[in-house]
């Protein structure tokens, strides 16, 4: 942690999207998460049974579609929604907000991230 | 408490105690032939291995201690005085017929019309001879929902009829489950028409419904009946129905009430490890099937109490339908709602009649 409130994670250059790096806030341990060009935090504990969240897979969110009666459910990946999946159970949930896929009263809570000269900071908050 | 007398009693699942003999004569051809041919008889079955629905083992009328003042049950013949000598016997004011026969409907896999025959004979049979709005008796239309098209027949067959007052999917049997695509046009046309559609548990081929060597009806109906209707609450909700068909009224027949909540809290745990395999769904699955509604019998009224307290609350007082299933060896009678520790006359008032006057608009 520095000594203005922000805790580094590393080159920004570093990221692909889908990475994510595991930083210590505080008591906490939060996941930085690359993701459709921009990064996201979020507390590394699943709510579910604590498990570690952001080390699980990232990936655009399967969504279905369904045209009228009689129709298949089409399913496809859709890039504009990327989730965090918990490798323990499998709850997923959307980088952008936290809000569990399935049910949005289950948030992870999410911190602010900068990148300053190049650098990924995450705020202590 | 309040005396059943006294208030308006809608019984949700009556059955006719039909027999073959008195629906073959409505049946299209060749069916209607082809049975008055078989030598089937009453029961539709036959002591040389043959039947027009395969049959079950085990007496309903369990071995002679089952007798009904106003019902030929369990060999059928019921005629309508029956019914309302039986209706005014219970304080019933309205009941929604449901045939007997029908509910064997499941063990037919043959891609033949049996059920559909059997069904626009049945239809046929009630309308001109039994169902009565001015005495309360009223009914529901069985769906051959394996043939849509049948079915469709069918919807048009009663869509102006006054004394039909919606569909029943018998659950046994249906495969693929009911939440699949293929049964849409017939929820679709249902939503249209206001018919709530009634999915009722049944029995055919029980002795083998998962697994062959279940000794007695104690077993096979206690699993058969509740996994019948399992299985489809499971499928309509995880596939979208109340999604796709949001005006679509969904009621669930005869498993009593307390494998709601089991059930209800275990596919809510799937689907929070596996959201994405319910696309359609905008909020858990148990949150769908808690504004479904369901029939009360038969109440589990031998529970603790706090346990049936916690289903009526997870499910809704506005949620539950009474519902005798008289004739059969197991009905409940509106005593078992009247007597009722755990709740209000005014819940009691909902549940034996209030609550289906508006689902089935009568």
């Amino acid at each position: 942690m520095s000594a203005d409130g922000r805790v580094e994670v590393g080159p920004a250059a570093g990221f692909e999207n889908g990475d994510a790096e595991i930083v210590q806030v505080g008591r906490v341990e939060v996941g930085v998460i690359k993701a459709g060009g921009e990064f996201y935090a979020l507390r590394n504990e699943c709510p579910h049974d604590g498990g570690p969240v952001c080390e699980g897979m990232v990936e655009p969110r399967l969504v279905g579609e369904w045209s009228g009666p009689g129709e298949r459910v089409e399913q496809h990946y859709d890039d504009d929604q990327c989730i965090v999946s918990c490798p323990w159970h499998g709850w997923s949930f959307d980088v952008q907000t936290g809000e569990h896929i399935g049910d949005d009263g289950y948030v992870l809570p999410m911190y602010d991230v900068v990148v300053d000269d190049g650098v990924v900071y995450v705020n202590e908050g | 408490m309040i005396d059943p007398k006294e208030h308006t009693v809608v019984d949700c699942d009556w059955h006719y105690a039909d027999t073959f003999t008195q629906i073959a004569p409505y049946m299209p051809e060749p069916w209607k032939t082809k049975y008055q041919k078989s030598g089937f008889g009453d029961t539709g079955v036959k002591q040389n291995l043959a039947a027009f629905f395969p049959a079950s083992t085990g007496s309903r009328a369990n071995y002679g201690k089952i007798q009904r003042e106003f019902s030929e049950y369990p060999d059928g013949g019921d005629t309508k005085e029956d019914v309302v000598a039986g209706m005014d016997e219970l304080d019933i004011d309205v009941s929604l017929q449901i045939s007997h026969l029908i509910l064997a409907m499941g063990g037919v896999t043959a891609d033949d019309r049996r059920v559909e025959s059997f069904v626009k004979g049945y239809l046929d049979y009630m309308l001109e001879e039994v169902l009565d709005p001015d005495e309360g008796i009223y009914g529901l239309a069985p769906m051959p929902y394996h043939d849509i098209d049948a079915s469709m027949d069918v919807l048009d067959r009663v869509e102006d009829e006054e004394a039909i007052t919606g569909v029943v999917f018998v659950t046994a049997g249906a495969s693929p489950p009911l939440g699949n695509r293929k049964y849409d046009p017939i929820y679709e046309r249902c939503e249209e028409m206001g018919y709530p559609v009634v999915y009722h548990t049944g029995g055919s081929g029980l002795d083998e419904y998962v697994r062959a060597g279940y000794q007695d009806m104690i077993e096979t109906h206690t699993l058969g009946f509740l996994e019948s209707n399992m299985s489809q609450i499971v499928s309509v909700a995880s596939q979208g129905v109340p999604e796709k068909f949001p005006d679509l009224d969904i009621v669930f027949m005869e498993s009593g009430v307390t494998y709601i909540p089991g059930l209800v809290s275990r596919l809510d745990e799937e689907y929070l490890k596996r959201s994405e395999e319910a696309p359609l769904l905008e909020k858990r699955p148990g949150e769908y099937i808690t504004d479904f509604y369901f029939g009360t019998q038969p109440l589990e009224v031998s529970a603790r109490p706090d346990l049936l307290e916690l289903c009526f609350d997870m499910i809704g007082t506005d949620r539950l339908l009474y519902a005798s299933d008289y004739p059969h060896w197991d009905f409940d009678s509106p005593s078992v709602i009247t007597d009722l520790p755990m709740i209000d006359d005014e819940d009691r008032k909902d549940i034996l009649g209030r609550n289906a006057l508006e689902v089935f608009d009568l």
